[in-house]
């Protein structure tokens, strides 16, 4: 380790921060140069990471330890290693991108220094989850990034659906937090230390109650932040905030901490087969009803959030079963597909003025061209097209599963795709094909009539067109070309990039069918669902009569998949209600009519103290006063005198 | 120079009625300096010898002994000139000069507390400090609130009163009260039977009032609403602490064989709280009560960890007393500015003001996350290392319930921020101008410590090392460890 690396390592860390510092402070005063300087900071930092890439993927990666000490086996320090190197290209990579977009996309917002605040606050908290040496230094970057998430999905803070789902998403976040301090307690208590070199080191020797106990604490941590069954209900609701921070956090980085997490205590997942089971099992049903929920949305960005949620549940079933390299591998090319479809989203959102219901687009393939080829790229690289990116990795993924001996997870993994196949393409028909629906009144589309909301942009921004295009055109080379680094399956470059972490766990079953069949399958289910997607929405006779269908489809959503299964209600049911009800006969009824009414008793029965207690309220402040300090100075003039005596 | 740490507020205090009405902002402004200055006195002499003067040998020796050192005492006095330096500075409340005079007998009292070396100078400051608040609560309480200030008397002068004869009856069995001054003094033999009982029983009383902890918590939601707000964050931060002071370097050193044998009903209490006080706080609409009852909550998890007499607990318990300190001070001194823009804090009549006041939004921010626990704040180290400490002194289960009330404290901490800043504006709110710049000066100091304490507690944890490592604690944490 040289020093210039150790320098490297801390500026790119703290970079952000101080940027995001230097912003909220100036704040008003910068305007533009806020996005400018939080975009320089973040691409500054990509290229220390860059610069840092052979020193990290040398043997050990550039470890730097103890920077602060807290206690006994409470040290501090910074790792970079090929894993934590991936996180950190993708954050500041493909976060500076998104940094770079938003100058356009929030350029009319009157609030624009404090939204680049909190994004390079956001890297920050992120580079420090993925940065840290130990467990407490994580869960510091996984507590920093939670409330980043709730800053930027209560960004519009006027608004109360905003405000709303910042409090859900943080209460869930904090209680994936609680359970990450839960697995805190069990490793120092079974290891005396947080260190993971220290942790991991010992892992081969705990007892299996203890790492499975540690592997379901880590768990309802991934779960919470990453989305998963029953912690989901957040997701969805995070698209309150604006586009960019539903690209960057909710899509690209801060949700996939839970596939990190997975990947970076794998030593435990791999010495507790019942952890992967669960784990793999709780990715596939997340992808499986997170699809199907993905089938029952009318607003696109909810469209493309579970969509993150199903694709997570891939990236999840993936370091769930072990198969590691193909896991990481998806959040690799998943956060360039998917953050393109988000800014994607996000051109659409601003041509349209705000516009977020699919059933009031239509057409806009010839209104917005450049947003179509961006969304079309992007759903050809999530539904997993030969030659793009999403092919390679969910192909691992979904083979990962089999070859592991999991046929079942294969089974869900594979109808998954179908379905979304299917809504990403009910998607890009119902948007981009057909006539325009913009006039269309909300009752014929079956929509509910909406209150007319004040607009957040100005109906011009001031910024050109290339502002917003650039990022995006960037990212299609990334979701088109970063899955080639995975062919050649264990001899390729990706393979070899992880051998250092991964070499020696290799699958554990050979695979009844081979990875070229298993290809052909995924591929004949995706494009059924591309054709019944071409059926409903996309034939000539469809988009005809698309306004009347829209309609019918709208209101004949079933309820179960309007109420996405009913999991919001169950947590109010279960946890929210009994709370609320708990505390309030607490203030209402046991304070007053049981402790207190006991102590008064208590006072007055004791009849000497009682009488005494009603000759002395005269009302006069002055006797009250005088009396205490009376009965003090008697009290200190009796010690003094009896110890004068002797 | 230590005892001037005490005897400069008290005297300044006094002195505060001679001079004119008129001059009440440069009373208050030198007060706010006092109360720094004594904050920087206690980092300048933190290492210098302690003073004393012995005052009675007869029934007993006692001394007006104080001292600094690298005990907790020392950090709480730390933080309590930092509180009361920014609450002065902020202080807008009628008849100013004789409030802040109150506050200065106040904050001499209390640091009188925490440096006191000797049991009986002890005794004595805790019931000191008792005088300004209740006159405060009688002369600044809401109209036709003279209750709480009678509440507040009359729980507290029974602790004072027990502690002060157990105080009593210790020196008469032991010959001395100068014992507080190192952690490692073996319990003396003449402390044996019922004695002993009667004695951890009057020093107990007054802990579990003070701190409070359930079931006697019941003035204090009452006091904090009525408070101005200045006192109700000095009151809230520091005097309260006084109980979990005394049971960690009072009576673990003192007395372990009780501490001991009530652990268990200890843990009920403590645990109890934390539930309770959480699910009310998720409740209440008035603002301070809310702060009010998250402050059981908090101070229970506290009292858990004392008895676990774990090393990392115990420290854990220190950086957390500190840390509970500065943030519920915060707190209460935002929401009191909150009050005085808006004349209400109730939160169902509050809402939008971060968007005309963005520093009062951000400063109010910072303390609810500090609170809440959020991970790189002081609320978090504190949090973390009590709970590690538990879990390894052999309560996961314990530990495990903990953090229910965490996962709550977002919850309604977060909810007091949305209720006051967040949403739309609410229009027929008076509105007033945002914090100023000396306000902002003056609650800087606060959100440093904040900041710096959770990065590196470190110091803060290891002032409890003699007191973990003192023989009586030692073998308790052994026994504890083993059952």
């Amino acid at each position: 380790m040289t020093g210039s690396a150790l320098v490297s390592l801390l500026t790119l860390w703290m970079l952000p921060f101080f940027s995001a510092i230097v912003i909220w402070a100036l704040g008003p005063q910068l305007r533009r140069a806020a996005g400018v300087l939080g975009s320089a900071a973040v691409l500054l930092s990509f290229v220390l990471a860059c610069a840092l890439f052979g020193v990290a993927t040398a043997p050990g990666g550039l470890h730097v330890t103890p920077l602060i000490g807290w206690a006994p086996g409470f040290t501090f320090g910074l790792l970079l290693d090929p894993l934590s190197l991936v996180w950190v290209l993708i954050i500041t990579g493909v976060g500076g991108l998104i940094h770079l977009y938003s100058i356009g996309y929030m350029a009319a917002d009157k609030a624009v220094a404090r939204f680049f605040a909190y994004l390079n606050f956001f890297v920050f908290a992120m580079l420090t989850l993925v940065l840290s040496d130990n467990l407490v230094g994580l869960l510091v970057g996984w507590g920093l990034v939670g409330v980043a998430s709730y800053f930027l999905i209560g960004f519009w803070f006027y608004k109360p659906s905003a405000v709303a789902a910042a409090l859900k998403a943080f209460v869930i976040n904090v209680f994936g937090d609680v359970g990450l301090m839960y697995a805190i307690f069990v490793l120092y208590g079974a290891t005396g230390s947080i260190a993971y070199a220290d942790v991991f080191a010992k892992a081969a020797s705990l007892p299996s109650g203890v790492i499975l106990t540690a592997c379901i604490a880590l768990f309802i941590a991934a779960a919470a932040k990453s989305a998963q069954v029953p912690l989901q209900t957040w997701l969805p609701d995070a698209m309150e905030g604006p586009t960019p921070v539903s690209a960057l956090i909710h899509a690209a980085t801060m949700v996939t901490a839970g596939v990190y997490l997975i990947a970076r205590f794998a030593p435990l997942w791999n010495a507790s087969p019942q952890a992967q089971e669960l784990v793999g099992t709780i990715g596939a049903v997340t992808a499986l009803l997170a699809a199907i929920l993905g089938t029952a949305q009318w607003d696109i960005k909810r469209i493309l959030a579970y969509s993150t949620m199903s694709q997570i549940g891939y990236m999840i079933m993936g370091v769930g079963v072990g198969a590691y390299e193909a896991g990481v591998l998806h959040f690799f090319t998943h956060a360039f597909f998917k953050a393109q479809l988000f800014l994607g989203a996000g051109l659409v959102i601003h041509a349209l003025h705000e516009e977020q219901d699919i059933r009031k687009m239509g057409g806009l393939r010839r209104r917005t061209p450049f947003a179509f080829v961006a969304m079309a790229i992007g759903t050809l690289a999530i539904i997993g097209v030969p030659g793009f990116s999403g092919f390679y990795s969910k192909d691992a993924v979904i083979y990962g599963t089999l070859e592991h001996g999991h046929p079942l997870l294969y089974a869900a993994a594979v109808v998954t795709a179908g379905i979304t196949a299917y809504y990403m393409f009910r998607m890009l028909f119902v948007a981009f094909g057909g006539h325009y629906r913009g006039e269309v009144p909300e009752a014929r589309l079956g929509m509910a009539q909406r209150e007319p909301s004040e607009p957040v942009h100005a109906r011009e921004g001031h910024v050109p067109d290339w502002v917003m295009q650039i990022p995006v055109g960037v990212l299609i080379v990334g979701s088109i070309g970063a899955g080639y680094l995975a062919i050649g399956g264990a001899q390729s470059p990706w393979w070899r990039f992880l051998s250092s972490l991964y070499g020696g766990a290799q699958a554990t079953a050979p695979a009844p069918i081979s990875e070229l069949l298993s290809s052909l399958i995924v591929l004949a289910i995706v494009i059924a669902g591309v054709a019944v997607a071409y059926y409903r929405y996309g034939t000539r006779s469809a988009t005809a009569s698309a306004v009347e269908r829209l309609r019918g489809e709208a209101l004949r959503m079933p309820a179960v998949l309007t109420n996405a299964f009913y999991f919001d209600a169950a947590i109010e049911l279960l946890f929210v209600r009994p709370a609320r009800r708990l505390g309030a006969l607490f203030a209402g009824f046991v304070d007053p009519a049981v402790i207190d009414a006991g102590v008064r008793d208590v006072v007055w029965l004791t009849g000497a103290a009682g009488y005494l207690f009603r000759a002395l309220q005269t009302g006069l402040v002055r006797g009250y006063a005088l009396t205490i300090v009376a009965s003090a100075a008697c009290f200190v003039a009796w010690f003094v005198l009896t110890g004068a005596a002797r | 120079m230590i005892a001037a740490i005490v005897v400069v507020p008290i005297v300044a205090g006094l002195l505060c009625y001679l001079a004119p009405r008129r001059a009440e902002a440069l009373v208050t402004s030198v007060a706010a300096a006092i109360a720094f200055a004594s904050a920087a006195a206690v980092a300048v002499f933190r290492d210098a010898p302690d003073e004393s003067v012995r005052w009675l040998v007869q029934p007993f020796t006692a001394a007006f002994h104080f001292g600094l050192g690298p005990g907790p005492g020392t950090w709480i006095a730390l933080m309590l000139g930092l509180v009361a330096g920014c609450a002065l500075a902020v202080t807008r409340v009628p008849r100013r000069r004789d409030f802040v005079a109150q506050m200065l007998v106040l904050l001499g009292a209390m640091m009188g507390v925490f440096l006191a070396r000797d049991l009986l100078t002890f005794a004595l400051f805790w019931d000191l400090q008792l005088v300004p608040v209740f006159l405060i609560l009688v002369g600044w309480a809401p109209e036709g609130k003279s209750g709480s200030a009678w509440r507040y008397l009359v729980y507290n002068l029974s602790g004072g009163l027990a502690l002060l004869l157990a105080t009593a009856a210790y020196g008469m069995l032991v010959g001395t009260t100068d014992v507080l001054g190192s952690a490692s003094a073996p319990a003396p033999a003449a402390l044996q039977g019922a004695a002993l009982w009667w004695v951890f029983a009057g020093l107990g009383f007054a802990f579990l009032i003070k701190t409070p902890v359930w079931p006697f918590h019941t003035w204090m939601p009452d006091t904090y609403a009525d408070l101005p707000a200045p006192a109700a964050a000095v009151v809230s931060a520091v005097q309260s602490k006084g109980g979990l002071y005394g049971f960690i370097v009072i009576a673990t050193v003192l007395l372990p064989g009780p501490m001991h044998a009530i652990a268990p009903l200890m843990f009920a209490l403590g645990l109890i709280g934390l539930v309770y006080g959480a699910c009310v706080a998720l409740v209440l609409d008035d603002a301070k009560r809310v702060v009010a009852y998250s402050s059981l909550s908090h101070l229970g998890l506290i009292l858990v960890a004392i008895f676990t007499f774990n090393p990392l607990a115990l420290g854990g318990a220190i950086v957390y007393v500190v840390a509970h300190g500065l943030f519920s001070a915060g707190l209460f001194i935002t929401l009191g500015e909150v009050e005085l823009r808006e004349e209400t804090r109730f939160l169902s009549r509050l809402g939008g003001l971060g968007e005309r006041n963005p520093k009062l939004a951000g400063a109010l921010t910072i303390m609810v996350l500090a609170a809440l626990g959020l991970p790189g704040l002081a609320g978090f180290a504190g949090e973390i290392l009590i709970l590690t400490g538990v879990y390894q002194a052999g309560y996961p289960a314990i530990a495990a319930l903990s953090l229910v009330p965490i996962v709550l404290a977002a919850a309604y901490m977060v909810r007091v921020l949305q209720a006051t800043m967040h949403g739309p504006e609410i229009p027929d709110l008076p509105q007033r101008e945002d914090m100023t710049v000396l306000e902002l000066a003056a609650f800087a100091p606060l959100v440093v410590a904040v900041l710096l304490l959770g990065i590196a507690p470190g110091a803060v944890a290891r002032s409890a090392n003699a007191i973990a490592a003192s023989p009586a604690v030692a073998t308790l944490s052994l026994r504890a460890a083993r059952r």
